[in-house]
């Protein structure tokens, strides 16, 4: 500003503006409903994270309720479930990224080599459909599936003549069960991005790879992979920023009490003690836990992308 | 240069915005309060002339027979007609669904606008929790103003539950029938098999045996010689077989106090037993809807199994199903659990006498017309009419009874088809003393299954023991509650599902966890309010 003021003299200054907002005001008109979004639903919900310094009675109101100070803090650190919680959430989003954030990637790959083009776009929309159905209905159909009794695939097992495979009720199938249907739900619709950035690659890369006799696995190898490389390592960034938020609907639905060890994460313990239980004090200490390390990985991640790629999204 | 001053202009381009912005929000906030503050003053002042609206909660089981809804029906109507119209009331229904009673009624009490006038709830903690915060309304002066068909209704013994500290801030409702769950058992395999019903523990568990050593059924894999649920009906009538009541017929009423009793071990140890061997349903854990027990009982897998005392028998419920399903099949209730730690006897849940606390936030501008309404269901002919419809064409008076009449059309039917949730001040039909009610109650159910429910109602009140009242409110209960019930499903599919050399372990170490987390406060506070009730 300083030097952009020094620069210009004042009158120009201001006549230019005017007749600046004259030309671009449309395009301020519409800039304004993402940040009346933003306003309403990320910034006045902020207004409540005072809960969590309060005992807050129900009746009273926020501005009713007492100060406490950090009394709430410290009640939750001493929670046992506290940590079980907060160390499922870092395991489930961790297994999670080594399984289901390579997935897209080489689903993109093999899309990028199908040459029949019905097929391609057929294969497509098959992929993009797990991401348009709701957990629920998911879970719904995990459960009839899986079901170590009466499921389908453990009677196909058991008529194979194995042994039925509890893959809801044993802590390791179930985060098996957990993993998959991820993959499952997310990977089609994660290639989208992938294959945006391949269709920029440069045709006559490949032709003069053939014409050097490269294989198809050295060409996904040299020249498609290399291609995606700045796209793989931005959404990487982004999703280890997330290793602490984690979404309510998967883990609350495909969990269950038998695995209740591994499935249940800070924000189904949120829902529990908030919602269920009533103790909102509690629940809005945890939850401006969760947003005060997410910020503190996103900062930490946007630097390491700043250091190792010269490019950081803030 | 341009960047920056076209930074410049964007930043007092997003100013302007954001104050109009703010400044309209404002002006909003304002509009609506005064709005909503010069509604209540012009009622109040008003009084009765003026016509006000009532706002009644209901649950919601999203099971409204076209053409009526669940804020649009026979009984709505019924009730405005009734009601509303003579005393110049809007009378409307707010929905709540039946699962989310609890977490949605938490959202409705934090709206002072939104929440209805009518409010209910069945845990006991969170009744007290509103009352203890500030949040109800003292309902005492207004019952004896307008609610005295309503006190003489329920009676000083059901009142009681509704007060805290001499205040009255719940009207609880009064429960018709205390019995709770009956067991039962495939008549036709033990024929088969030719064995006799089983009248111990014991028996039961070599009965179980075999009926998966011998598969009477002849169902393989599919044969499930117990069927077990992660639900009250199942394990509550399991573990009441082995614990011992802390006060003579009666013990802690709360179900997460069950691991507090001793016995407990017992009941998780037969558990486990049972699952290890392959005698009880494989993913119990996963129904706590009780959804699949329900299928696989109707497909004729399942040889024993408890439920709640009346599930079975609705018009094309389970058992109906079931006769249509599997021809020849044939169900006994029996009552096959004994208690080894009281005596052998067929020690089993009871409910108190109370229904649910109805209450009236403190913001409900329309506590007398909310006190009128429950007085008004209990006048007259209402609670009959709103279980079971219109005299004449749903059903007949027989000794005071209301029996339902067979040729009434389905359409006739479906007027009462949520009556039980619109009678909130009668838990089941309470027009009288417990063999009336009983009576009334087999009356409304398809005639087949009549005979087999009246035994299951005897066999519901065989050896109950019930719950105790202390004089206030457990603190723990409200503090640790949920968490504590959370946990008691976690202790009970733990140790259920351990290898057996491993239950000790697995066994002392979620009981470990569930008394850090809460239990033995808890016990601990109901131990000394026990001393206090001698």
């Amino acid at each position: 500003m300083t030097k952009a003021t020094t620069y210009l003299n004042e009158t120009s200054g201001s006549k230019r503006r005017s007749s600046y907002i004259k030309r671009y005001w449309q395009l301020y008109a519409l800039l304004s409903l993402p940040i009346i979004y933003f306003l309403i639903f990320r910034y006045g919900p902020m207004y409540g994270v005072q809960i969590a310094f309060k005992d807050f009675n129900l009746f009273q109101g926020i501005n009713g309720s007492e100060w406490i100070g950090l009394d709430a803090f410290r009640e939750v650190f001493a929670m046992n479930d506290f940590y079980i919680t907060l160390r499922n959430t870092f395991m489930l989003n961790f297994l999670d990224l080594i399984v289901s954030f390579p997935a897209p990637i080489i689903l993109a790959i093999m899309l990028y080599e199908i040459r029949s083009g019905w097929f391609k776009k057929f294969s497509q929309t098959i992929l993009y459909i797990p991401h348009f159905i709701s957990w629920v209905i998911i879970g719904g159909i995990v459960y009839q599936l899986f079901g170590t009794q009466s499921g389908m695939v453990n009677e196909v097992l058991r008529s194979l003549g194995f042994e039925a495979i509890p893959f809801l009720t044993d802590k390791s199938s179930w985060l098996i069960t957990y993993l998959f249907t991820g993959v499952w739900q997310s990977a089609g619709w994660g290639t989208i991005l992938y294959l945006a950035a391949l269709t920029g690659v440069n045709k006559e890369l490949f032709e003069a790879a053939d014409v050097d006799g490269a294989t198809r696995l050295k060409k996904i190898w040299h020249i498609t992979l290399p291609s995606i490389k700045p796209t793989i390592i931005t959404l990487l960034i982004l999703n280890l920023g997330k290793m602490v938020s984690i979404g309510f609907d998967r883990p609350y639905i495909i969990g269950n009490t038998a695995v209740r060890e591994y499935s249940d994460v800070l924000s189904t313990f949120v829902y529990r003690i908030g919602l269920e239980a009533g103790q909102y004090t509690l629940a809005t200490v945890v939850g401006l836990f969760q947003a005060i390390v997410g910020l503190v990985f996103i900062v930490g991640s946007n630097y390491i992308s700043k250091k190792v790629t010269g490019d950081g999204i803030l | 240069m341009t960047g920056q001053t076209r930074r410049g202009v964007m930043k007092k381009a997003a100013g302007t915005v954001l104050s109009i912005m703010l400044g309209a929000s404002l002006l909003a906030g304002c509009g609506s309060g005064d709005k909503e503050q010069s509604a209540g003053a012009s009622g109040e002042a008003g009084g009765s002339k003026e016509r006000v609206t009532l706002k009644v909660e209901v649950f919601d089981r999203g099971n409204s027979p076209s053409p009526h809804t669940i804020t649009n029906n026979w009984l709505t109507q019924y009730v405005q007609k009734e009601f509303g119209d003579p005393n110049n009331i809007d009378v409307q229904y707010v929905p709540v669904q039946r699962s989310e009673e609890t977490t949605k009624l938490n959202v409705l009490m934090a709206s002072a606008s939104d929440v209805p006038d009518i409010v209910f709830v069945y845990d006991s903690s969170v009744f007290f929790r509103y009352a203890q915060q500030g949040g109800l309304t003292d309902v005492g002066e207004l019952l004896n103003q307008y609610g005295t068909n309503l006190k003489s209704y329920l009676g000083d013994d059901t009142l009681k539950f509704g007060q805290l500290e001499g205040k009255q801030f719940a009207i609880p409702g009064k429960r018709a029938i205390t019995g709770r769950y009956a067991s039962y058992i495939r008549q036709d395999w033990l024929d088969k098999l030719g064995m006799k019903a089983p009248t111990t523990t014991d028996e039961l568990y070599e009965t179980l045996k075999a009926f998966k050593e011998k598969d009477p059924g002849g169902l393989g894999d599919k044969n499930i010689p117990m069927g077990m649920a992660l639900a009250p009906a199942q394990y509550e009538t399991l573990i009441y077989s082995f614990i011992k009541p802390v006060k003579g017929d009666l013990t802690y009423s709360q179900r997460y106090e069950l691991p507090l009793h001793e016995g407990f071990k017992d009941a998780m140890q037969f558990m486990n037993k049972l699952y290890n061997e392959g005698l009880m349903s494989k993913d119990f854990s996963l129904d706590e809807e009780k959804e699949q027990l329900g299928k696989d009982i109707q497909n004729g897998n399942v040889g024993f199994w408890s439920e709640d005392v009346d599930n079975l028998f609705y018009a094309d419920g389970t058992l109906d199903n079931l006769t249509a399903n599997v021809p020849g099949s044939k169900v006994t209730p029996i009552d096959a659990y004994s208690n080894p730690n009281e005596g052998g006897k067929h020690i089993k849940s009871r409910y108190g006498s109370n229904g649910m606390y109805i209450m009236i936030p403190k913001s409900s501008k329309r506590a007398a017309e909310a006190v009128k309404y429950l007085d008004w269901m209990s006048t007259g002919n209402n609670i009959i009419n709103i279980y079971n419809g219109v005299e004449g064409e749903n059903y007949e008076m027989k000794d005071g009874i209301p029996v339902l009449k067979d040729d009434a059309t389905q359409e006739m039917k479906d007027r009462v088809y949520n009556g039980g949730d619109m009678a909130i001040i009668s838990n089941g039909k309470a027009i009288g003393d417990q063999a009336k009610n009983e009576a009334a109650w087999i009356a409304g159910f398809p005639a087949n299954n009549q005979e087999m429910l009246r035994k299951s109602i005897d066999l519901a009140n065989t050896d109950t023991v019930g719950p105790i009242v202390f004089n206030g409110p457990i603190e723990a209960e409200a503090k640790y509650g949920t968490a504590l019930n959370d946990k008691l499903k976690v202790i009970m599919v733990q140790s259920t599902m351990a290898k057996p050399d491993q239950f000790e372990a697995v066994y002392d170490r979620e009981m470990q966890d569930f008394m850090n987390i809460g239990g033995s406060e808890l016990k601990k506070e109901l131990e000394a309010a026990l001393q206090t009730l001698n």
